[in-house]
């Protein structure tokens, strides 16, 4: 008697698992360490922003943006501010736009660097985690000197920027800037180069192109399955067509792709804020707005390209001062779909590899 | 120019399923009623030229005596944009599932069923996202009612003595 079949085994994973980044929960069916089916659980997280938005005014809510995907704050900021500025058609000043440009792309580059650091700590790669994490701390201090905290930033306000950077702000950026190539040539080094992690991510995990497409994969993860899509370029927003830079594809479809288009990604990142510091005019950081914020009767969508995809805000306002529908996008949220399609048939190592790439916030995820 | 063109689709596309087609800040919007949502996002998807053909957002919203559920469409390849807008019932909310246009709208149709009790037909795994699965009713609805701050301040209170 042969035994070539062995009994399903249903496993939990998370909430409290160190590789579930924050409060994620699957249940995996396995057989053998095969995966057959895997059933995300979300709403651990759920604080029901969409709801505690209808009971707040519009400059009252910024705050709350921040906590959706808190690894790159100030996107959250802009793409909500942006939206309330496109109803009540603000235009704001020079120096503001170019501020809000620095700010999102050291955010892009800080969550970046989260994403490099964990999917390697994923990967039990303990000394590529600490290198990251030094590095990111770098932007941490320049967010804390010019708005006063480090994680939840909230430096945006409708119609410009709470505040202006101090002096000491500029050389640190500059020495930043210096840095990253080396920086980068580290974690390729001491991590991605790797023979191990190649091994671990490299084929695994394959989202096609028709399959991103058709479920609505939004950022790096698309770019990485050979789709040039990017908001800044398809519809830019703020300034982004005066700025030269490119966008990164990868044709690969596979977790390794998914990885290292962020280090290209940072790349392109540090080209835009060196544009951005060569070319910012001085100036006042926020436009006449009325103190009470009004918007008329109306509705808009306005989507930004967040680090792990796109963010959109669509509000439909009546007229008074609380929105009377905010509908948030979250990207991740929605990137989590292709989690139990892609990773049947993988091994359960290799979903952690997997739900790693995706760069999953549960703060946006579950809004 | 694209924007003409699609104009010149959505109109037709209108005449076909009795819609409504309207402008809100440069984004065409075309509304019908909920049994024509299929034809409806099919249509976009295959437009010549300038085919609607991602899935950008779905979201329910509820206009007071109806909900609507809120399609953002655009493409990957161009710079077209549409919102579609289905006029759904409130006493009671049903709407073809358009997960077997997109798969994409597995989780958003769901959610909107978690929040607005919107059900929608032929979806594969119509259940709460957020909430548990014991919940009751949907607190996106206007009707829905929160703990009063009173309630809540009652709670709070210590006991004398404790």
């Amino acid at each position: 008697m042969s035994i070539d079949k062995t009994q399903e085994l249903v496993l939990n994973m998370g909430p409290q698992h160190p590789s579930m980044h924050g409060l994620f929960r699957m249940v995996v069916h396995l057989e053998g360490e095969t995966v057959t089916h895997i059933d995300p659980k979300l709403g651990y997280l759920h604080r029901g922003m969409e709801k505690l938005a209808e009971s707040r005014t519009y400059s009252q809510f910024i705050p709350y943006t921040d906590r959706l995907d808190y690894l790159a704050s100030p996107h959250n900021n802009w793409a909500y501010v942006q939206a309330v500025e496109k109803l009540m058609g603000v235009e704001i000043p020079e120096r503001a736009e170019y501020l809000r440009i620095i700010f999102g792309e050291l955010a892009r580059i800080a969550s970046h660097q989260v994403c490099i650091a964990s999917t390697a700590l994923d990967m039990a790669g303990w000394s590529a985690w600490s290198y990251a994490f030094r590095d990111r701390e770098r932007i941490c201090d320049m967010y804390e000197m010019t708005a006063g905290s480090r994680l939840t930033v909230n430096i945006m306000r409708i119609g410009g920027m709470s505040a202006e950077p101090p002096e000491e702000f500029w050389p640190a950026l500059q020495s930043f800037l210096d840095d990253t190539p080396e920086m980068l040539e580290e974690y390729y080094g001491i991590f991605f180069g790797n023979e191990i992690a190649m091994g671990r991510l490299k084929n695994v995990g394959i989202l096609t192109k028709e399959m991103a497409e058709n479920l609505s994969i939004t950022g790096p993860v698309l770019r990485a399955s050979g789709v040039d899509f990017d908001v800044r370029k398809a519809e830019p927003y703020s300034i982004y067509d005066r700025f030269d830079f490119k966008v990164p594809v990868r044709t690969g479809c596979d977790s390794y792709d998914r990885t290292i288009i962020r280090m290209d990604e940072i790349v392109e990142s540090i080209k835009i804020i060196k544009q951005a510091v060569r070319d910012i005019p001085g100036g006042p950081i926020m436009a006449k707005v009325p103190k009470v914020i009004k918007p008329p009767v109306g509705e808009v969508y306005h989507r930004v390209e967040n680090p792990k995809g796109e963010l959109g805000f669509y509000i439909v306002s009546d007229g008074t001062t609380k929105p009377s529908r905010l509908r948030i996008r979250p990207a991740t949220f929605i990137n989590l779909q292709m989690l139990p399609i892609v990773a049947k048939g993988w091994k359960i190592q290799d979903v952690v590899a997997i739900f790693a790439t995706l760069d999953a916030v549960l703060g946006e995820v579950d809004k | 120019m694209e924007n003409k063109k699609l104009s010149r689709y959505v109109d037709e596309l209108a005449a076909r399923v009795n819609g409504v087609v309207e402008e809100s800040l440069g984004v065409l919007v075309l509304k019908v009623q909920a049994p024509y949502i299929i034809e409806v996002l099919r249509g976009a998807k295959e437009f010549p030229f300038v085919p609607c053909d991602f899935l950008h957002d779905l979201c329910g919203v509820d206009c007071g005596d109806h909900f609507e559920v809120v399609y953002q469409l655009s493409s990957l390849h161009g710079p077209q944009l549409l919102r579609v807008k289905a006029i759904v019932d409130r006493e009671n909310p049903v709407i073809d599932s358009a997960t077997h246009v997109w798969e994409g709208a597995n989780y958003l149709e769901r959610e909107a069923y978690d929040m607005f009790g919107i059900k929608f037909k032929g979806h594969p795994n119509l259940k709460r996202i957020y909430m548990w699965d014991d919940f009751e009713g949907y607190p996106l609805r206007k009707d829905y009612v929160t703990e009063p701050i009173e309630v809540r301040n009652i709670v709070r209170t210590r006991i004398e003595g404790e």
